[in-house]
């Protein structure tokens, strides 16, 4: 034990130091994560708080898992499907990596959309979250796309014949339809070309999207502050003394008042609900 | 909200801060062991399940069930309610319609649902809607899982098929009809012509077994081998492709 000194006098504590904050210095990252990680959020939160970065988490493992597939797949009509079976039966654990990309899409998706329950049944994506939601709403259905572009990839009868028909739902769609389809499809057929352009939707485009908005989305969450649960008990203990402080006023009033009781008069400075107005 | 709603939320969320505690840990900690445990389901599935990977594509040959991930049942079930309605319910509003209205309402919410109030059982309106919703999709994705033969177990989109129907649709896929012809978006576009509604031509059963006896173009190859019974049930389906069976 007595021969491990590291003391603030240790010449590599001090080295690391102070590049740390010579980095600082120049791009407050080391400000910013302690203010990140150590600034106050409400006293009480739901666990069904953690959806959200239990997405970002699941997020980021299909990222991991799609950058491997990547290194073996090959967007190719004649080899695609071939690469897929080397990878499930030949590449050392490629069957658990395609199983968790493939299980961790439907993870997503389920763990998306309960995390947007908990935000509509908590209300959080009120005043002043509302584009916090939008930019929510936008990375769903970005996460749907990723889903239907990925299918397609596999190269089996199900997927071809499934996205075949998903691709003549879009061009059926008015005005915009026979454009997207053929984007889509890269011609009016399905053909060659078609496979590696959704490889590069699926791999490229819409990822990049998500990062973004995920980014954005993370934004508006640190700066807004997380929303405290609508029950939470220091709520409950605020709305029970305006609560109170109505009924006191009530009957302060009641004996001189052949006039009405106002509606509305908290002691605390509850703002008067005006209709209309914004 | 008005502005006065606005700046009471304002006030109590940073008296709530106030009163709070740091993200980390008090939030971390239970992010990560949440995260942790989706990302071991994630994997405890995929050694339970191990992924298969199905018939390799072959755009000539439809003898498959064209199924899209789950996720997406609801959407095609929705296709199979308006598919075949009257003038009035086109399959429009199932391929584009509905889902962009429900698109445009998701990003919408925030926006429709101004009111100062969290609490759950103090909004009934958003209560109700978010119960519908739920029940709606959780509903549509039920049906669209049960649905093997809802769209065609022999791979053909196809709802009504009764016994004839089937068996012919069966052979109309065995005998590789479908590497010439179309019938509701399975198949070749061509040589052949589409499929799909062709009994709205009116022809009997009889005529159509006919035709394939002796197709008159010279382009189809005559089928020449059904027995009696078959020639009946490809008959009977092919009078019925859009008319009993779309
Ligand atoms: C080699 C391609 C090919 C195959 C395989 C094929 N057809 Fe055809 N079919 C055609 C062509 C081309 C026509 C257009 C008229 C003609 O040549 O007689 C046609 C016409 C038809 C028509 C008449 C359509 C109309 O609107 O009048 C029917 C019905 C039909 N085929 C049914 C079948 C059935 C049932 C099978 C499978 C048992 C089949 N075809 C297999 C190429 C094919
Ligand atoms: C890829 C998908 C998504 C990711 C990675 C993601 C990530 C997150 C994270 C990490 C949070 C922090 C709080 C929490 O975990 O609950 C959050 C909050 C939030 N999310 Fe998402 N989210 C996604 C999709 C959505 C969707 C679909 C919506 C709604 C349409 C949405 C709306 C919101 C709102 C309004 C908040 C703020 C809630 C609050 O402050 O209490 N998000 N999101």
């Amino acid at each position: 034990m007595a021969t491990t000194d590291i003391g603030p006098k240790n010449p590599a504590v001090k080295a690391g130091e102070a590049a740390f904050d010579y980095v600082d210095k120049r791009t407050g990252v080391k400000t910013g994560a302690k203010w990140f990680m150590f600034r106050n959020i409400p006293a009480e939160t739901s666990w069904f708080q953690t959806l959200g970065f239990t997405a970002m988490a699941l997020f980021g493992m299909q990222a991991i898992t799609g950058i491997i597939l990547a290194m073996y797949y090959k967007p190719d009509p004649n080899s695609a499907y071939q690469s897929i079976e080397v990878i499930t039966n030949e590449v050392t654990w490629g069957w658990l990596v395609r199983g968790m990309h493939k299980w961790g899409a439907s993870a997503m998706i389920v763990v998306v959309f309960l995390h947007l329950g908990r935000v509509f049944f908590f209300g959080s994506y009120k005043y002043p979250r509302e584009l916090t939601w939008v930019t929510g709403a936008i990375l769903l259905i970005m996460t749907m796309f990723m889903g239907l572009t990925g299918y397609l990839l596999v190269w089996d009868q199900k997927a071809y014949w499934a996205t075949v028909v998903a691709v003549n739902i879009t061009a059926s769609a008015p005005i915009v339809g026979p454009y997207v389809a053929d984007i889509l499809r890269a011609g009016p057929e399905f053909g060659p070309e078609t496979l590696s352009r959704f490889y590069s939707i699926h791999m490229l485009v819409i990822p990049g999207g998500m990062a973004t908005f995920i980014g954005l989305h993370l934004f508006l969450i640190s700066k807004l502050g997380i929303a405290e649960p609508p029950y939470s008990k220091r709520r409950m203990a605020v709305e029970r003394a305006e609560e109170e402080a109505r009924r006191a006023a009530e009957n302060e009033r009641l004996p001189y008042g052949r006039r009405e009781v106002p509606a509305v008069a908290p002691a605390t400075p509850e703002p008067q609900k005006v209709e209309g107005a914004s | 909200m008005n502005r006065g709603q606005q700046e009471y939320y304002k006030r109590d969320y940073a008296q709530a801060k106030l009163e709070g505690k740091p993200f980390f840990p008090y939030a971390v900690y239970k992010d990560l062991l949440i995260a942790t445990l989706a990302i071991a389901a994630v994997i405890g599935m995929s050694i339970w399940h191990r992924v298969e990977i199905g018939e390799p594509v072959n755009p000539a040959s439809t003898d498959f069930v064209p199924r899209p991930e789950w996720y997406f049942f609801f959407l095609f079930e929705l296709l199979k309610i308006f598919e075949g309605q009257n003038a009035l319910m086109p399959v429009i509003m199932a391929t584009f319609i509905v889902p962009n209205i429900l698109m445009v309402l998701l990003i919408a919410t925030p926006f429709i649902d101004r009111g100062p109030e969290r609490r759950i059982e103090k909004r009934p309106f958003a209560l109700f809607t978010g119960i519908a919703v739920i029940a709606f999709l959780g509903y549509m994705t039920h049906l669209g899982a049960g649905s093997h033969g809802g769209v065609g177990t022999d791979g053909l989109p196809l709802t009504g098929l009764d016994e004839k129907g089937q068996a012919g649709a069966e052979l109309f896929v065995a005998n590789q009809c479908t590497a010439c012809h179309n019938v509701a978006g399975v198949g070749a576009p061509g040589p052949g012509p589409d499929l799909t509604n062709l009994g709205s031509q009116g022809q009997t059963p009889e005529h159509w077994a006919e035709f394939i006896k002796a197709p008159p173009g010279g382009v189809m190859p005559a089928f020449t081998t059904f027995t009696p019974q078959q020639y009946d049930e490809i008959g009977t389906f092919l009078a019925g492709l859009g008319t009993q069976y779309k």
